[in-house]
């Protein structure tokens, strides 16, 4: 198996150190990352889509530097919250991503009106955004992420602005999408019970600024997975072991 | 559907003119104010009439200067704000001259514009392409500069050259700010080419209100400023209308 993300000794930071001697390899997997409010998680992120430079250790993705794999448009993004552009319609909103960055070929075989229709937003692919609900654009903010198929797709709190129900729905629909096709995800969250339903392996990165890795947790539930593993004891087990580590 | 609105726009404006005119007819009846002072807008509406088709002529030649005007002072403002929006040693560089521009009285500068461009077209548009420069330099850099950082991110994780974030992104950002620039700037762009016709000109609105005021000619003073007026109302009526239709997606527009 291919190592899709890789970051070694990672160091990073705005004015200040934010994260230290991250180690993190992601593979063919959903990685959850997990950790206080202003731990570091986006700036995770950002050093993955080569957002941000490192300042010491190296980040390759998919064997090559983050800004190569963004040339080549492998990278999915989904923000939380996302403004999408309020002055496309939905359908419009999905097919941006194929309208710029022209000249790197992506192997999406499921075109956008499939994607918006896996997402349940047929009915409104002439909407423009204001008209649709906050779940509703986080759907959006998916089917423009995935119209690319990318290898890597990195999540920075997609549902946390959401309602708890719509919260409910949408983790199913991305346990569904990527029991689907097996990617490489790594998706930020401070929501544990979410992170160990949704990964493969949670990892907790904390401490006082700046923030390193504190521990791993492998989730070995069985797949395809409901929410009615939350019932279960040993969801609960992992639960408790994810929080200890952060706490 | 913004035909209609901005018919009732229309309509709505009218009718407040009406209005004041009534009340200032039934006062300088009542108090007989000499016509000197202030002419009955009765006599003003008589005199309109008569002269009709100059006071349309001279609108004609305020209104396309202040057009031109308009278009060149707005289209340096937003090819000047896309490159400090783009590049902070040029925004540090420009906005002090922008902001020296702004802070020249046109009153200063509009006789030396027509000792250096004559007595024709082209000092006018300069003064009116001046006056609306500012407030469209500030709104467009503002604009650009408000794309959610998000979306940015967003679309640079794609691999989107700065050209395709400012077109797609950027560009359309703006378009609120852009809008409300315009606004500004076009009444700005009228009184511009009226004071550029003030100082020395053989046309326009400027030129009536000057030679009207010499000869305390004050119906025909007050027919010019009234078609001013007029055509200003009209101008924004018709910003106003493509901004209902270009923004139609934007929450304010939705509003109202």
């Amino acid at each position: 198996m291919s190592v899709a993300i890789a970051l070694h000794r990672v160091s990073a930071g705005y004015s200040g150190p934010v994260l230290r001697d991250i180690d993190l390899e992601v593979a063919n997997e959903v990685v959850a990352v997990v950790g206080r409010s202003g731990s570091g998680k986006t700036t995770l992120l950002r050093l993955i889509a080569g957002l941000l430079e490192p300042t010491s250790g190296t980040v390759d993705l998919l064997g090559v530097p983050p800004a190569i794999a963004r040339r080549r448009k492998r990278i999915g993004f989904v923000a939380q919250d996302a403004r999408l552009h309020p002055w496309r319609t939905v359908r419009q909103n999905v097919t941006l991503p194929l309208e710029v960055n022209r000249s790197a070929r992506t192997n999406g075989h499921v075109s956008p009106d499939e994607w918006v229709a896996r997402m349940g937003l047929s009915e409104s692919i002439d909407a423009y955004p204001h008209q649709l609900s906050g779940g509703m654009r986080q759907r959006v903010a998916l089917a423009r992420s995935l119209v690319i198929d990318p290898e890597v797709l990195l999540m920075d709190e997609p549902l946390a602005s959401l309602d708890e129900l719509t919260r409910e729905d949408l983790r199913d629909e991305l346990l569904r999408l990527w029991e689907g096709r097996p990617r490489s995800v790594v998706y930020v969250t401070h929501d544990i019970e979410e992170a160990v339903l949704l990964a493969d392996r949670v990892v907790v990165i904390g401490g006082h600024r700046p923030a390193r890795v504190r521990g791993e947790v492998a989730i070995s539930l069985p797949r395809p997975r409901t929410k009615a593993l939350r019932r279960e004891p040993r969801f609960h087990d992992l639960v408790e072991e994810v929080r200890s580590l952060l706490a | 559907m913004t035909i209609r609105r901005t018919l009732v726009d229309l309509a709505v404006a009218l009718l407040a003119i009406v209005g004041i005119a009534i009340v200032l007819e039934i006062w300088s009846r009542a108090f007989r104010v000499p016509s000197y002072l202030l002419p009955a807008p009765s006599a003003v509406a008589a005199r309109m009439a008569t002269d009709a088709g100059l006071l349309a002529r001279e609108g004609g030649v305020t209104l396309s200067e202040a057009a031109a005007g308009f278009v060149l002072g707005t289209g340096v403002a937003f090819a000047l704000a896309t490159i400090m929006a783009w590049s902070r040693p040029f925004e540090r560089t420009l906005f002090p001259l922008a902001i020296l521009v702004k802070l020249t009285p046109i009153v200063a500068v509009a006789p030396l514009f027509t000792l250096w461009f004559g007595f024709g077209t082209a000092p006018k548009v300069a003064i009116a392409a001046l006056i609306t420069f500012f407030p469209m330099l500030v709104n467009s850099f503002v604009g650009l500069r408000s794309a959610d950082l998000q979306e940015v991110a967003f679309l640079e994780t794609l691999g989107a050259s700065g050209r395709e974030i400012f077109r797609h992104l950027r560009v359309p950002s703006a378009l609120p700010y852009l809008f409300s620039g315009a606004r500004i700037s076009l009444n700005l762009a009228l009184i511009g080419a009226v004071i550029g016709e003030w100082t020395g000109a053989d046309r326009g609105l400027g030129r009536v209100i000057f030679v009207a005021n010499a000869n305390l000619d004050l119906t025909i003073l007050f027919g010019a400023v009234l078609v001013l007026a007029a055509i200003g109302i009209a101008a924004n009526a018709v910003v106003g209308a493509a901004e209902r239709r270009v923004l139609h997606w934007h929450p304010i527009a939705v509003a109202t």
